[in-house]
């Protein structure tokens, strides 16, 4: 069978993505080409992606300063307690002006950046999209609390959703839309702008995307491969995020074990008179080491939850590979069923059955038809083809479009992904070297205090 | 301690074989070279010119030689604080090392070597090399207990190890034994009046030392040679303050380093378990970095890292086991064998007591006092002495020992968290390292 004019995604590398990255967390590299034209989606025309200088992050200056426990009547008119987060922008002033700008605030909560997320993914699906820290806890040591109440996690995602916006805010493309800008300037009204937009009725369904996954025939490999990385990357970081907390559980039962020592020799020196004083400080320094863990563990739950961002991060990498996916079936549907008509039509015209069809059987069972009906077929025929051609062009079009904008956005996420990571394991080494220098000097000076028995 | 005349007693300085040399018991069969200075027990307990003057001998029958003097100016001569004392003052040295299994078609067991270096008369030869295992040292401490009832014997190991918990024949088990071995004989080594002991001499030089054993036995039961002048029976009035305190004391002791004991072992078992997480840790960033190009090395760094704080944490683990736990407990043996020690003590006095009284009521004798009653107390006495000389010299060791078992407990810490911040630090280069090209 004659297949229609379906090209294979195209498999050339990107040449842009080779640029330099800057350090800083905030700035963009200028990694991101500009994207040929707007996504599929009806979004309004946007213009070229913002350079690093253009990144709404040089702009304002983003903060989630705080979070107040709120209670309110939820859709159902139930009452619900839930965390609301305050969001403080304020415009960027030059040197010159040496003004400070007046801070606008809103209130937020979580749901509200779900809402964010979730419209972006949408509208967006060529882009890695930032993650949102964990809904609920996670991957929680015995004494780290997994309620989401809990001030310690509450903190936490407060960080995390303030690094949410600052990832967002530093994102070529994504920085430049409304809605986001909106979320963070527009209190009253937001939400109904975003479900204006109708974004919901453009995602795609699940099944249809998970549908795509078995059956695509063409997919860019690239794709494919990079799907299989992170799909083991979520696998691997979600294994080391439980072993970590396993480890974390065991190392603070060592310690506080040590405080044990603090009581004993407190009470054995009593009856001593030369050792009295050296046990008693020595044992006043097992205190300070068993107290020392909860800091310790406390500076390695930031180290978690650097890792946690990726473990998200992850899962929107995938989403990308997925898109891609099913925009490659969906060609390869429209390309089979152009040929399909196009042999249709064939076979109306010279009379000849190729393939078994229903329409073919029924006809010769109930007689043929005649030639002005087999006339008026082929031209809704003839019709279609030409209609499913042009689709076919324009889907292929978007398939390109969307493989190169897409390519270039992961180009720019393996480079953060690279840099954070390692950041991250230096600030874990470094976390480490510092609990060693704590434990050296705390064990000297129980020796200095020993030695004077 | 309460002090002597001239002086307040100086604590003694280090631990084991130097400091004893220097103090021969008030008691102690004169040694040819130098009386050296005396500790002097308090003054209502020691009574120089009695001793002098009355026919002293230990319980057991043997004259006691009372040329040497206690003085309270010797005192004043008394040990640098020094902890090196030159080896010249010390005229015996023993060692325990070399451990050896045999395998028997009875049993298997292991033998030890013990060597001896000597100046002393008491010796027949400089040097001798001789093989023992546990159940001679057993043999010996019994002997030392029968025969020097007075005074404190130092610590064997335990005896009974529970087959299949612990390996016998492992080289971390036999090592522990060893060390303790050593220590036990190097205790008996430093003690004016133990290393005096014939039949510490006996199981320095003997090369056969059953044979010794069962004419040992045969003598026993001929000269009766019973140690059994613990009568029994008699009831203490009221136990001397200082060995009331003593009693008390060990107490105390003996519970604090039991609490002691089970903080180690628990520390230790939390650190084994730490250990089983941290060796699934490590390897996950290894499986990480295969799936990187950029940060595979980093990963492999970190992964290696971990692996080398593993093994300094087996280190430190295994140090515990073996070098901190054996002495925690050798110290509660020999708080066990010091209370009956004192036990005996009250016995002998009650029994004194016992006597004093009933000649008291029988009116009829004169006012000087049966020989019966003067030799309990003269026992008495002896055994105070005895006692309380022995008491001081074990503080001091006590304290020098534990002195040392604590710092070494917190130098091993330090060394796993120095080897564990070499590891890191040295990543550090590694993780900060760009890339040439892409």
């Amino acid at each position: 069978m004659e297949s229609a004019a379906a090209e294979p995604s195209d498999s050339r590398p990107r040449e842009e993505a080779a640029e330099e990255k800057e350090e800083e967390e905030d700035g963009d590299g200028a990694a991101a080409a500009p994207r040929s034209g707007p996504p599929p989606a009806e979004q309004p025309p946007a213009p070229a992606a913002a350079t690093m200088e253009d990144c709404l992050s040089k702009k304002i200056e983003i903060t989630v300063s705080e979070a107040e426990k709120r209670t309110g009547r939820n859709a159902m008119n139930m009452q619900e307690t839930y965390t609301a987060y305050l969001i403080e922008t304020r415009a960027v002033e030059s040197q010159n002006e040496g003004q400070c700008s007046p801070v606008d605030s809103l209130w937020r909560r979580y749901s509200e950046f779900e809402l964010l997320r979730n419209y972006l993914l949408v509208i967006y699906p060529h882009i890695v999209v930032p993650p949102l820290p964990e809904k609920r806890a996670d991957f929680v040591w015995h004494k780290l609390s997994a309620d989401n109440m809990d001030p310690d996690f509450v903190e936490r995602r407060r960080i995390g959703l303030e690094n949410f916006l600052l990832r967002v805010a530093s994102h070529p493309v994504l920085c430049q839309d409304n809605i986001f800008y909106s979320f963070l300037t527009q209190e009253g009204g937001w939400k109904e702008m975003v479900n204006e937009t109708g974004f919901q009725l453009k995602a795609d369904s699940r099944l249809k995307a998970l549908n795509a996954t078995f059956r695509v025939k063409n997919p860019d490999k690239r794709f494919t491969e990079l799907k299989h990385y992170s799909d083991e990357l979520q696998s691997v970081i979600s294994h080391l995020l439980r072993v970590r907390a396993r480890v974390a559980d065991r190392l603070y039962g060592v310690y506080k074990v040590h405080g044990n020592y603090g009581r004993v020799f407190s009470e054995w020196s009593a009856i001593e008179k030369e050792m009295g004083d050296g046990l008693q400080s020595a044992g006043h320094h097992m205190d300070v080491y068993a107290a020392s863990i909860d800091d310790i563990l406390e500076e390695e739950e930031h180290y978690a939850d650097q890792l946690k961002e990726y473990l998200f991060y992850a899962e929107a990498l995938r989403a990308v590979c997925r898109k891609h996916e099913l925009m490659q079936y969906d060609l390869e549907m429209a390309a089979q069923d152009l040929t399909s008509k196009k042999q249709q039509c064939e076979e109306l015209a010279t009379g000849t059955v190729r393939t078994f069809s229903l329409k073919g059987m029924t006809s010769k069972l109930f007689g043929q038809e005649t030639p002005e009906q087999r006339e008026a077929k082929i031209k809704v025929l003839e019709e279609q083809i030409q209609e499913g051609e042009e689709q076919l062009k324009s889907k292929n079009l978007e398939g390109r479009d969307f493989v190169k904008s897409a390519w270039a956005d992961i180009e720019r996420f393996k480079e953060q992904k690279n840099h954070d990571l390692k950041e991250a394991l230096i600030s874990y080494a470094v976390m480490q070297i510092s609990m060693c220098k704590k434990g050296i000097q705390v064990w000297t000076n129980a020796k200095e205090c020993f030695s004077k028995m | 301690m309460s002090g002597g005349a001239a002086g307040a007693p100086k604590p003694l300085p280090s631990s084991g074989p130097k400091s004893l040399r220097e103090m021969p018991h008030p008691l102690a069969t004169s040694s040819s070279e130098e009386m050296g200075p005396a500790l002097t027990p308090s003054p209502d307990l020691l009574l120089p010119r009695s001793i002098a003057d009355k026919d002293l001998s230990l319980p057991n029958g043997t004259p006691v030689d009372t040329s040497s003097p206690a003085s309270s100016s010797s005192l004043l001569n008394r040990l640098q604080l020094d902890d090196d004392l030159d080896g010249e003052t010390r005229d015996l040295f023993v060692t325990v090392d070399d451990p050896k299994k045999h395998v028997c078609t009875m049993e298997t067991y292991i033998t030890y070597r013990v060597t001896t270096k000597t100046t002393r008369a008491e010796f027949d030869l400089p040097e001798y090399s001789v093989r023992r295992r546990y159940q001679d040292f057993d043999w010996l401490r019994n002997k030392l207990e029968e025969s020097q009832p007075t005074h404190l014997i130092p610590p064997l190991p335990e005896k009974f190890v529970v087959k299949g918990v612990v390996d016998r024949f492992s080289e971390e088990f036999v090592e522990t034994r060893r060390k303790a071995l050593d220590k036990f004989l190097k205790r008996i080594t430093d003690h004016p009046v133990l290393s005096f002991n014939e039949h510490f001499n006996v199981f320095l030089t003997a090369k056969d030392l059953n044979a010794y054993k069962k004419q040992g036995m045969a003598l026993l039961s001929k000269m009766g040679e019973s140690v059994k002048y613990v009568t029994g029976g008699y009831k203490l009035r009221s136990r001397p303050l200082e060995f009331a305190a003593i009693g008390e004391y060990l107490d105390t002791f003996s519970l604090k380093l039991g609490t002691i004991d089970r903080i180690a072992q628990r520390i230790i078992k939390e650190q084994l378990e730490y250990l089983v997480e941290l060796r699934e840790y490590g390897p996950v960033y290894s499986t990480w970095g295969g799936l990187e190009v950029e940060l595979a090395e980093p990963l492999e760094g970190v992964s290696a890292c971990i692996g080398n704080c593993c093994t300094a944490l087996e280190e430190l683990s295994e140090d515990m086991s073996e070098d901190f736990l054996p002495v925690l407990r050798e110290y509660i043996l020999y708080s066990e064998s010091m209370k009956n020690v004192l036990k005996k003590r009250d016995q002998v006095q009650a029994e004194y007591e016992a006597k004093l009284e009933a000649v008291a009521l029988k009116k009829e004798e004169r006012p000087k006092v049966p020989t019966d009653v003067e030799k309990c107390q003269d026992r008495v006495e002896c055994f105070n002495a005895d006692l309380k000389a022995d008491m001081e010299r074990w503080q001091n060791n006590k304290r020098q020992d534990f002195r040392q078992l604590l710092m070494g407990m917190a130098d091993k810490n330090i060394q796993y968290y120095e080897k564990c911040l070499t590891a890191w630090e040295s990543i550090i280069p590694l993780l900060q390292d760009k890339p040439e090209t892409k």
